[in-house]
């Protein structure tokens, strides 16, 4: 009986410690295939159309990477990460992309939310990230040393959007309305700090409102010269369709979440002369052979694509300086700087990029046409 | 609170709150019609609306051969694409109920399951149909072509009266008309009468359930399709998840006046119409919802069974 007992203690130390190296932590195990490159973000789901964008954006930086880099040691396929935007997806999932051994980088999370539960996750991992379009502000306390992001935060954007306005509509007087979502509140609170005395008037009109009449009773009572919504495309598309239909001819403006070509194939006629504001920049826009390219490849550029496309492109430089491990690729793209479509990718000591501008675009003749850097 | 708005653009205000409830009265016929005769709400009534709204845009693209490029169409062509497409839409919603009714409910029905069982399968079908559709349309909004120009034809007391929305007001009621007249005078309508009365009794008496049920379906689709049809003209776009929202308020109005009761259902319809109109003007429109549904639960606390009452043979509509 002893004897047994003495043997069942060995063999219980034996299986814990084999059970302790099977599952010590991935980011030091060392990948034995291809290097994989992930991508994080809203693939199926109402939120879907903004992550496909982004992962075209991957697939095609990795399809020229890898033609232009025939033995690099990357796979040919990213690795797709589907948090459908939403944290409670993101929560589970983030922790079987930490474990992956082979994946050094992950462009991504599209989405402030999903960004924030996966990014502490990410950091005990040491896995790097660059997320093209997640714009909340306080999102380098969650991933600190891994953290990047290639475009400017909310912060800038409701004042660009505002000065945008102001400098198109003479003595604008400016009726604010937003969709009650996080983003949309967030963003029209910067808006209607810029805007001061030249705020007429404000509504709410949550997701899924489908009838505007009250609101735009309200800005017609008002007298406002522009209307600044700061809510999606879809709606946008309804909001200003029942706005000129009651006859108003007034300018409309919005933030990025109505950058989308599905605004005007919504909106028709009505989204003629609408203003827009973003920090990202259209890939047809930045670089118009490229975007021609890719469509060629199969792959529709959409809004922060060309984010997407710089941010995987810094990954593939920090590989091809011989850098293959996550700790390595981490300090090329902390420390060197990239210059890519949108912008030159230089991130500060709280992976935030700098010198980098809110555009202003203008739908003209059915095409998003970019004015160029809102000023200050 | 902006009660000097709702005084200056009341008229305005009140024609849009009419032909919105006309559009939500047209749906609330359906929940009532299947309470009315099944004491069971059909959850998937919303989707047999959202499926009668992308009826009415393959019927203009496909069959009209309307493109969304085009400029919108004139006389004769213009009430032919109108009708197709009403026809269509409240075919595609009535062919849609009926299917349900057979694949979801009569089977349960015929092996005398709970009444949970019955409502678990009608959420199931209604998400299921969602879903498709999701991943039909890739879960992007899709947007209808103008088929009519919009014109204002007069105004009235600072009022803009659209042509749109006076079409749908005429139409709808005359669709309430056609539907009260076939309830209260056809064999079928009697039947429908009959059993919601007293369905073993109407059994008894050679009255086929199986067809009175049928019926019932094909009646509430076709008023849904046809505020799918009118919905989309006025606001010219639909999704997969167009049904959700609409369907809460069609349900609610149909609560507000009675649930069974179709006189009940039209004046839920046109009462709630209205009441968000108001009350977004009044309070802003992120309270519309609230103050909406404050004043159901202060009805329903005074009068449980609705305004008008439950049930559908007491009603003279």
């Amino acid at each position: 009986m002893k004897k047994n007992r003495v043997l069942a203690v060995v063999a219980a130390v034996a299986i814990a410690t084999t059970s302790f190296v099977a599952f010590a932590p991935s980011a030091s195990a060392a990948c034995s295939s291809k290097l994989k490159i992930a991508y994080q973000g809203p693939l199926t789901g109402p939120e879907a159309a903004l992550g496909i964008n982004e992962l075209n954006g991957v697939k095609f930086a990795l399809k020229k990477f890898l033609a232009a880099n025939k033995s690099a040691n990357v796979d040919p396929v990213v690795y797709e990460v589907d948090d459908q935007g939403d944290p409670a997806v993101a929560g589970p999932i983030a922790p079987k992309v930490a474990a992956e051994e082979c994946v050094v980088a992950l462009v991504g999370p599209a989405y402030s939310g999903a960004s924030k539960v996966s990014l502490p996750v990410y950091l005990s991992a040491g896995l790097p990230i660059i997320t093209p379009s997640a714009t909340n502000p306080t999102l380098y306390d969650f991933g600190k040393s891994i953290f990047h992001r290639a475009v400017l935060t909310d912060d800038y954007q409701g004042p660009a959007l505002a000065r945008l306005v102001t400098s198109k509509v003479k003595n604008a007087k400016v009726f604010l309305v937003n969709d009650a979502t996080d983003y949309s509140v967030g963003l029209a609170k910067t808006v209607d700090i810029t805007l001061a005395g030249r705020l007429v008037g404000k509504d709410t009109t949550p997701t899924g409102t489908t009838d505007f009449t009250a609101t735009i009773a309200k800005i017609k009572k008002a007298k406002a010269t522009a209307v600044i919504y700061t809510g999606y495309f879809s709606q946008a598309a309804v909001f200003v369709k029942q706005l000129r239909d009651s006859g108003s001819k007034i300018v409309f403006a919005a933030g990025d979440g109505v950058l989308d070509d599905q605004f005007i194939k919504l909106a028709r006629k009505s989204a003629e002369g609408v203003l827009l504001s973003a920090p990202a920049i259209p890939m047809e826009t930045a670089n118009a052979k490229l975007a021609a390219e890719m469509v060629k490849a199969g792959w529709k550029p959409g809004v922060y694509t060309t984010e997407s496309y710089d941010a995987a492109n810094f990954f593939f430089d920090a590989i091809k300086a011989g850098n293959t491990d996550r700790a390595s690729i981490n300090k090329y793209v902390s420390t060197k700087s990239h210059k890519g479509l949108s912008k030159v990718l230089k991130f500060d000591a709280q992976g935030e990029v700098s010198g980098a501008d809110v555009n202003g675009f203008v739908i003209k003749n059915g095409k998003i046409v970019l004015l160029g850097a809102i000023k200050a | 609170m902006d009660f000097a708005l709702l005084r200056d653009a009341f008229w305005g205000l009140t024609f849009d709150g009419i032909a919105l409830g006309a559009i939500y009265a047209l749906i609330s016929l359906g929940y009532t019609l299947v309470y009315g005769v099944l004491r069971l709400i059909n959850f998937a009534h919303s989707e047999v609306f959202m499926i009668g709204t992308f009826a009415a845009l393959v019927a203009a693209s496909g069959i009209m051969g309307v493109n969304i490029e085009d400029d919108p169409r004139t006389g004769g062509s213009m009430i032919l694409t109108l009708l197709v497409c009403l026809i269509v839409a409240m075919l595609a919603s009535a062919i849609t109920a009926v299917l349900v009714e057979i694949v979801a409910y009569r089977r349960l029905r015929q092996r005398g399951a709970t009444k949970l069982a019955t409502l678990i399968s009608a959420i199931g079908v209604s998400i299921s149909l969602v879903e498709l559709f999701r991943i039909i349309t890739d879960s992007l909004p899709r947007e209808f072509p103008r088929i009519m120009e919009k014109t204002f034809l007069f105004s009235y007391a600072g009022a803009d009266i659209r042509n749109d929305k006076v079409i749908v007001i005429i139409a709808a009621g005359l669709m309430m008309f056609a539907l009260e007249r076939f309830i209260t005078k056809s064999r079928l309508g009697k039947g429908i009468r009959a059993v919601s009365m007293d369905e073993n009794t109407s059994t008894l008496m050679g009255v086929n359930i199986n067809r009175v049920i049928t019926v019932t379906f094909f009646a509430g689709g076709l008023m849904a399709g046809a505020a799918a049809f009118f919905y989309i003209l006025v606001y010219e776009n639909t999704s997969f998840k167009v049904g959700f929202f609409l369907g809460i308020s069609a349900f609610t109005a149909a609560v507000l006046g009675g649930i069974g009761n179709l006189k009940g259902a039209l004046f839920g319809g046109f009462a709630l119409g209205l009441m968000e109109t108001w009350t977004s003007a009044v309070f802003g429109t992120a309270w519309k919802a609230v103050i909406s549904f404050i004043i159901l639960v202060l009805v329903l606390l005074i009068k449980p069974t609705g305004l008008f009452g439950e049930s559908i043979q007491q009603a003279r509509v």
